[in-house]
C-alpha cells in the first residue's frame, strides 16, 4: 500500500473572529498512525479537516508527501478531492440512496478503475471489515456498526496515500466500541497506512496510536508516543486530560536532589521524590501522580523514599478497582486499587509510590 | 528566477473555475431577476411628468403625496386584512390545538386533510362563496326566502365576506404555523409545571400560553401580511359592489384607459413597504431568542384526554372543513351542471352544455394550453433553477450567500400583482420583445415562485448531512461528480416536491398573470375572472372545474411517466 508523510507547519485557522487553531506545527511520518487527542472545541477537527482540504487555512503549510497542498505564501491550495486523502468521518456519512457495493465502489468508480477491478477489490474491502455477505444490501438499513465497517472500506478501497479519522467510534455504544478499537488497530497494521485520527477518548488514542498529539485551545499541550503521553505528562492540562492524577504542590528542594531525581517539599513538610523529563520548572513545583500508582498499606513499606502515613476516608466501590479517598497532609489524595482485600474506612495506612511515577509538570 | 513560474504553476493548478464563477452568475442572475422590476416600480411611483412616458418626465413625490386622496382604499384594506387575520388566527389556533393537543378522534386524518384548504384557491372560494351568498340570488338567502324570509340572510360582498372567504383559506395556513410551535413545544415543561402542584388551568396559562405566544404572534403578522396583498377574493367579491383594497385598486387603476402608472405605482410601494416592515419583524420573531420552545427537536406532545368535549371538537374540525373545502367544492361541481344556478335542484335545470360551451371555445383552448405549458417550463426550469440556488445559498459557503438569500425572498414580500406591475413597466423598455408572450409570464412565474421554490428545496437540502457531500469529495469525486451522485440523488423528494408545487401554483397564478398575458397569451385564471364578470357563472364554474381537472390529469400523466423513467433505468 502506498505511504505519504503529512508536515503541518504553523497551521492557523479563523471562523471570523473565533481563532480555532492558532499555530499548530507537527509532522506524521510515512507509515505512521497519529493522534489529534483533545477536549471538544481544542480544534483538532479542524486540523483535520484542514489536512484533508474541507476547512481551508488562514495561513501555513501542509504537505502530503513532501508537496504542498496548502500554503498562504505562495498560495497554493488544491482541492480535497485532488488530495489523494480518504476519510472516514463521525457520521460515517454513508450515502442512504446507495448499496453497500455502491458505496464502497465510489471511490474506484470515480477513478474510472474497469468494473471487473472494482468487483473484486470491493468484495476484499468487504471481507476484510466482515461485511462479506452485504453487498446487495441498501446501505438505508444497516446498524451503527455495519455503517461505521462500510465507512472503513469505502475509505481504504482505493489505496489512499493517507487515512483521516473524525471521532469514528463516537457514535458507537461502550461495548462496540471497544470491539472496533481491536478490529481498528488491526486493520491499520494489516494496510500499513499512514493515518491521521481524531478523538477525545483517552483508550481510544491509547489502544490506536503511534504518537499522540494533545491539543488545547488550538494549541499543541504536548507531542509523544502513548505510554510518554499517560506516564510523563508534561503540564497540569495534559495530566488531567490523560486519566486521572493527584496533583501535589510543593517548593523545589534542590539541596536533597540526587540520583537524577527531584525533590519538592509539601507545605507540610512531606518531601515527594519525583523525576523532572526536560521540565523548565521554578521554585514551586507541581507533581502529578496517578492515582493507579499510589499503593497503600497496613504496614510501613521497606522503600527509602515517598512513604508517608495517612487515613482512609472514604472507600468506593466501583468493580474493577476500589477508589480510596485518603487525607494526607491536610488534603485528600485519590488512589485506585485493585487489590482483593478492601481496607476499611477509618484505617491508618501507609501511602507510598516509586520516585518514577512522581512526574514534575510546568505550568 | 525559476521561483515565480513555479508559483503561477501552482496557483493556476489549484484555481478552480467552475463553481465559484457559475455560482456568482446563477445567483447574482437571479437577484437581478427581483430586483430589476422592483426597481421599475419604485421609478414608475416618482414620475411626476406625463403619466405615458417612457421614461419619466421628471420625478418628485407627488404621487405619495396623493394618496391621501385614496385613504378610504387603504382603510378598506385594513380592514379585511384584520378581520381576516383575527379569524384565521383563531382557527388556526383553535384547529392546532385540537389536532395536535387533545384525544379528539381521527387526529391524524384530519391533520392531512388540512392541506386541503390550501388546494382551495381563494379564487375557487370566492367564487363559490358567492354562489352560496351573494344577496339575490345566494343559495342562503335562496333557502331563506323560500322559508319565508325578507330581503336577505347574508351578504358575501361586504368587507365581511371577502374576510371570510380569505380567512378560510389562510386559516390553513396559520394552522400549519401554529400546529409546528405547539408540536415542537417540550411536553416535559409543562409535567413540570404539574408535577410543582400547578394546576391545569394554571399551567395553561402560565407555561403553554407564554411558551405558544411568539409562534401565534408571528403566524398573525404572516397571515395579515398576505392578507394585505391578497387580490382575487377582493377582485370577485368587492368588484360589484365598488369595494376596493389596494390590489384591486391598483388593477383598476392599471387597466382603465387612460390608465394612470404612477399613482398605481406609489400604492405599490406604499403596501410593499408595510408589508416588508411585517415580513421583517415576523422573521425578528421567529428567529429571536423568545423562540426558545423550537429545539429543533421532534416531541412526541402530549395528548390531553378532553373527555366528552372530544364530540364537539370533531365538529369544529368538521365544521371548518366543510366551510373552507366541501360546500365551495360542491358548489362548483353543482353550479357547473346547472343551466341557471338554484338553489333547489330540478331534473330539467341539469346540463351539460356549459362544459361542451366551454371545451369548444378555442380562447379556453389556448388558455388552458397555454397554463399547463407554462407551469410544465417553470415546474421544470424552476427546479433545476432553485436547486441550484439553495445549494449555493445553504451549502456553498460562497460569500454574499446570505445577501443573495436576503434578496431571493424579497417576492415573498410583494404581493405577485404588485410585482407584475413592476415587470410590466420593466420589460416593455426591455430591448428584446418579450412583451405580451408567454415568455414574460414564464420569467414571471420563476421570479415571484422563487420563495416558494427555494423554501421547499432548502428544507431538504438542510437535512441533508454536509458529510455526504464530503465524503465523495474525499473519494476523489470533483464537484460535478459530486452533484450527479450524491447530492441530486439525495436531493430528489424534496425536487419531486418542488415540482409539483411549482406546477400547481404556475397553472393557478392570477394576480402576475392578470396584469401581464398580452391578447394573444391569455392563461386559464385570468380567463375564469374574465368569464365571471362577462359570461355567466355556471360556465365559469365548469370552467374552474376544468381548470382542477386539466391539473390533476396533467401531475397524473407526470407521475406515471416519472414511474416508468425510473423503472427503466433499473433497480
Amino acid at each position: 500500500m502506498s505511504q505519504a508523510s503529512i508536515e503541518v507547519r504553523d497551521l492557523v485557522v479563523r471562523y471570523g473572529a473565533v481563532v480555532a487553531v492558532r499555530g499548530v506545527t507537527f509532522t506524521v511520518g510515512a507509515g505512521e498512525h497519529l493522534t489529534l487527542l483533545g477536549p471538544s472545541g481544542c480544534g483538532k477537527t479542524t486540523t483535520l479537516r484542514a489536512i484533508a482540504g474541507l476547512e481551508r487555512p488562514t495561513s501555513g503549510e501542509i504537505r502530503i508527501g513532501g508537496s504542498p497542498v496548502f500554503s498562504s505564501s505562495p498560495a497554493v491550495n488544491v482541492p480535497a478531492e485532488r488530495r489523494g486523502l480518504s476519510m472516514v468521518f463521525q457520521s460515517y456519512a454513508i450515502w442512504p440512496h446507495m448499496t453497500v457495493f455502491d458505496n464502497v465502489a465510489y471511490g474506484l468508480r470515480v477513478r474510472r478503475r474497469p468494473e471487473a477491478e472494482v468487483t473484486t477489490r470491493v468484495r476484499e474491502a468487504l471481507d476484510l471489515v466482515q461485511l462479506g455477505d452485504l453487498g446487495a444490501r441498501s446501505a438505508s438499513k444497516l446498524s451503527g456498526g455495519q455503517q461505521q465497517r462500510v465507512a472503513l472500506a469505502r475509505a481504504f478501497v482505493f489505496s489512499p496515500s493517507v487515512l483521516l479519522f473524525d471521532e469514528p467510534l463516537s457514535n458507537l455504544d461502550a461495548k462496540l466500541r471497544a470491539e472496533m478499537r481491536v478490529e481498528l488497530k488491526e486493520l491499520q497494521r494489516r494496510l500499513d497506512i499512514t493515518s491521521v485520527y481524531v478523538t477525545h477518548d483517552l483508550e481510544e488514542a491509547l489502544a490506536i496510536s503511534d504518537r499522540i498529539v494533545v491539543m488545547r485551545d488550538g494549541v499543541i499541550e504536548q507531542v509523544g508516543t502513548p505510554a510518554e503521553i499517560y506516564d510523563r505528562p508534561r503540564n497540569t492540562f495534559v495530566a488531567d486530560f490523560v486519566g486521572s492524577a493527584n496533583l501535589i504542590r510543593g517548593r523545589r528542594r534542590p539541596d536533597l536532589e540526587r540520583d537524577g531525581l527531584v525533590v519538592i517539599q509539601t507545605p507540610g513538610g512531606a518531601l515527594v521524590h519525583g523525576i523532572s523529563p526536560d521540565r523548565r520548572v521554578g521554585a514551586e513545583a507541581l507533581v502529578a501522580v496517578r492515582t493507579v500508582r499510589l499503593r497503600i498499606d497496613r504496614v510501613r513499606p521497606a522503600t527509602p523514599v515517598n512513604v508517608w502515613p495517612a487515613r482512609i476516608r472514604q472507600r468506593v466501590f466501583q468493580g474493577d478497582f476500589t477508589q480510596y479517598h485518603i487525607d494526607w497532609e491536610g488534603r485528600q489524595l485519590i488512589v485506585r486499587s485493585a487489590a482483593p482485600e478492601p481496607m476499611a474506612e477509618g484505617d491508618e495506612v501507609f501511602v507510598s509510590v516509586e520516585p518514577r511515577h512522581c512526574v514534575l509538570l510546568e505550568e | 528566477m525559476s521561483l515565480p513560474a513555479v508559483t503561477h504553476f501552482e496557483r493556476a493548478r489549484s484555481w478552480r473555475p467552475g463553481p465559484r464563477l457559475v455560482s456568482l452568475l446563477v445567483g447574482g442572475g437571479a437577484a437581478v431577476l427581483v430586483l430589476y422590476p422592483i426597481a421599475y416600480l419604485i421609478q414608475a411611483s416618482l414620475s411626476v411628468g406625463d403619466p405615458q412616458a417612457r421614461p419619466p418626465e421628471a420625478y418628485g413625490l407627488a404621487n405619495y403625496a396623493d394618496l391621501g386622496r385614496y385613504a378610504h382604499i387603504f382603510g378598506n384594506t385594513l380592514l379585511v386584512a384584520a378581520i381576516a387575520t383575527v379569524l384565521a388566527v383563531v382557527v388556526g389556533f383553535a384547529m392546532g390545538w385540537i389536532l395536535s393537543r387533545t384525544n379528539v378522534p381521527g387526529r391524524a386524518a384530519f391533520e392531512q386533510l388540512m392541506a386541503l384548504p390550501y388546494y382551495v384557491t381563494p379564487l375557487m372560494g370566492a367564487l363559490a362563496w358567492a354562489l352560496i351568498g351573494s344577496p339575490t340570488s345566494g343559495f342562503v338567502n335562496q333557502i331563506w326566502r323560500a322559508l319565508g324570509g325578507d330581503g336577505h340572510l347574508i351578504d358575501i360582498n361586504t368587507p365581511w365576506g371577502i374576510a371570510w372567504v380569505m380567512a378560510l383559506f389562510e386559516g390553513a395556513v396559520a394552522f400549519v404555523m401554529i400546529g409546528a410551535v405547539m408540536k415542537s413545544m417540550d411536553p416535559a415543561l409543562e409535567e413540570a409545571s404539574q408535577v410543582l402542584g400547578a394546576s391545569r388551568l394554571r399551567t395553561m396559562l402560565r407555561i403553554t400560553l407564554p411558551l405558544v405566544l411568539p409562534g401565534v404572534l408571528g403566524a398573525a403578522i404572516f397571515v395579515f401580511a398576505e392578507m394585505l396583498g391578497s387580490f382575487s377574493a377582493a377582485l370577485v367579491l368587492g368588484l360589484p359592489n365598488r369595494f376596493y383594497v389596494v390590489t384591486t385598486a391598483m388593477y383598476q387603476l392599471v387597466s382603465q384607459y387612460p390608465p394612470r402608472f404612477p399613482t398605481a405605482a406609489a400604492m405599490g410601494v406604499s403596501l410593499f413597504a408595510v408589508m416588508f416592515a411585517m415580513v421583517w419583524v415576523y422573521r425578528r420573531i421567529v428567529s429571536g431568542g423568545s423562540y426558545a420552545t423550537i429545539t429543533g427537536k421532534a416531541f412526541r406532545p402530549r395528548v390531553m384526554d378532553v373527555g366528552r368535549l372530544r364530540w364537539p371538537f370533531l365538529g369544529i374540525c368538521l365544521g371548518y372543513l366543510g366551510v373552507a373545502v366541501i360546500l365551495p367544492v360542491l358548489t362548483i361541481v353543482y353550479a357547473s351542471f346547472q343551466r341557471l344556478t338554484a338553489a333547489f335542484p330540478r331534473r330539467d335545470n341539469f346540463t351539460l352544455a356549459n362544459y361542451a360551451t366551454a371545451l369548444s371555445l378555442d380562447a379556453v383552448r389556448s388558455a388552458l394550453w397555454n397554463s399547463l405549458l407554462l407551469g410544465f417550463a417553470t415546474a421544470s426550469l424552476g427546479v433545476v433553477l432553485m436547486g441550484f440556488l439553495a445549494w449555493l445559498i445553504y451549502r456553498s459557503r460562497l460569500p454574499g450567500a446570505g445577501l443573495i438569500e436576503y434578496v431571493l425572498m424579497f417576492p415573498q414580500a410583494v404581493p405577485r400583482l404588485v410585482f407584475a406591475f413592476g415587470m410590466l413597466w420593466a420589460w416593455l423598455v426591455f430591448p428584446i420583445p418579450i412583451y405580451g408572450t408567454l415568455w414574460l409570464l414564464l420569467i414571471a412565474y420563476l421570479t415571484v415562485f422563487l420563495p416558494l421554490g427555494l423554501r421547499t428545496i432548502s428544507g431538504v437540502i438542510l437535512q441533508i448531512d454536509r458529510s455526504l457531500e464530503e465524503s465523495a469529495q474525499m473519494c476523489g469525486a470533483t464537484w460535478g461528480y459530486r452533484l450527479r451522485t450524491v447530492t441530486m440523488p439525495l436531493l430528489k423528494p424534496g425536487l419531486v416536491a418542488a415540482w409539483l408545487l411549482l406546477f400547481i401554483a404556475s397553472v393557478r397564478e392570477l394576480g402576475a398573470s392578470i396584469l401581464l398575458m398580452g391578447p394573444k397569451s391569455k392563461v386559464i385564471t385570468p380567463a375564469i375572472v374574465e368569464s365571471w364578470f362577462s359570461t355567466s357563472s355556471e360556465l365559469t364554474a365548469a370552467l374552474a372545474l376544468l381548470q382542477t381537472l386539466a391539473v390533476a390529469a396533467a401531475l397524473a400523466i407526470m407521475f406515471a411517466v416519472a414511474r416508468r423513467a425510473v423503472q427503466a433505468g433499473g433497480e
